[in-house]
């Protein structure tokens, strides 16, 4: 089975075990799981959004380039950040919604790179009756490098 | 549009690609960054609220906004010999199957630091009607030759 089919896709399976936003304790790291980026999803994320530069699908072209090689759009955390969170984390819970976020990039992510992920949330405040979550999450690759760092801001349904 | 640091001036502009939204386009971005979260698949439940909030039907993901305007920079930014380094976004209304949006960039700054220079460009995302959807600001490097 792939990484990509043994992925759960049904988002309410695992609602009752994942944490509330009382729960949630800032500064706690949260449980990850590595994700190895293939060529396949690269290029399925790039349909997704459009990208259609060959720096992200021609090995020819991209060897040229300074980057000396195939890489991912620096966008590719929005893949990684599922990949990476295992079905009981709250990130998933149906309902939650995202209010914004900010990335920092350092090294492009490449085919066949094993990416790890270090997250936590950050701080929980109440604004206008709604719950937020700041989390924060930075991707490394199997050099130690750091590839981006995020910063997220959530809604909770509760 | 300027593609060296020291032709950019503020107020330039960069015109980003417009992106039509579907249910099938809304469907593929579930797949490519496996949110499947109900908010972009689930009609009878995007029906009633949940927390503080009502959408009425599925809504785009949020980070499609963010895709979208990385892909605008991005494509700027390679052939300028330009590094990507930082986007900041927020969204400011939902975006439903129907719509079409457009990115576009406008040059807010440009600062040299001690070894690098760097772009600060203000983004927005608008609908078919010419609403803001997502605003944020870019950050790009022009490593000092």
């Amino acid at each position: 089975m792939t990484q990509a089919e043994a992925f759960e896709t049904d988002f309410w399976k695992h609602a009752n075990v994942r944490k509330l936003w009382d729960d949630i304790v800032p500064g706690e790291p949260r449980k990850t799981v590595p994700y190895t980026l293939t060529r396949e999803a690269i290029e399925l994320y790039c349909a997704a959004v459009g990208e259609d530069n060959p720096m992200y699908f021609d090995e020819g072209y991209a060897r040229a380039t300074v980057y000396g090689g195939l890489i991912a759009p620096p966008s590719i955390h929005i893949l990684l950040m599922f990949a990476c969170t295992p079905v009981d984390d709250w990130m998933r819970s149906p309902g939650t919604v995202n209010a914004g976020q900010s990335w920092s990039y350092n090294v492009p992510a490449r085919p066949g790179d094993v990416i790890t992920l270090q997250a936590r949330a950050l701080d929980k405040f109440i604004k206008r009756e709604r719950l937020f979550v700041v989390h924060d999450n930075v991707f490394f690759n199997q050099h130690g490098e750091v590839i981006c760092s995020g910063r997220g801001w959530t809604i909770r349904p509760q | 549009m300027p593609t060296t640091y020291d032709e950019l001036r503020a107020g330039d502009a960069i015109e980003g690609p417009e992106f039509a939204v579907s249910r099938e386009s809304i469907r593929l971005f579930c797949d490519a960054s496996l949110d499947y979260n109900p908010l972009h698949l689930d009609d009878e439940y995007m029906k009633g609220d949940f927390g503080k909030t009502n959408f009425g039907g599925i809504i785009m993901h949020g980070m499609s906004n963010f895709g979208l305007i990385s892909r605008m920079i991005t494509d700027w930014a390679y052939p300028a010999g330009a590094i990507y380094r930082r986007l900041e976004t927020r969204w400011v209304k939902p975006v439903r199957p129907g719509d079409t949006i457009r990115p576009v960039g406008v040059v807010k700054s440009k600062q040299k630091t001690a070894r690098s220079r760097w772009v600060l460009i203000d983004v927005m995302v608008r609908n078919q009607a010419g609403e803001k959807v997502a605003t944020g600001e870019a950050m790009v490097e022009f490593p000092t030759p």
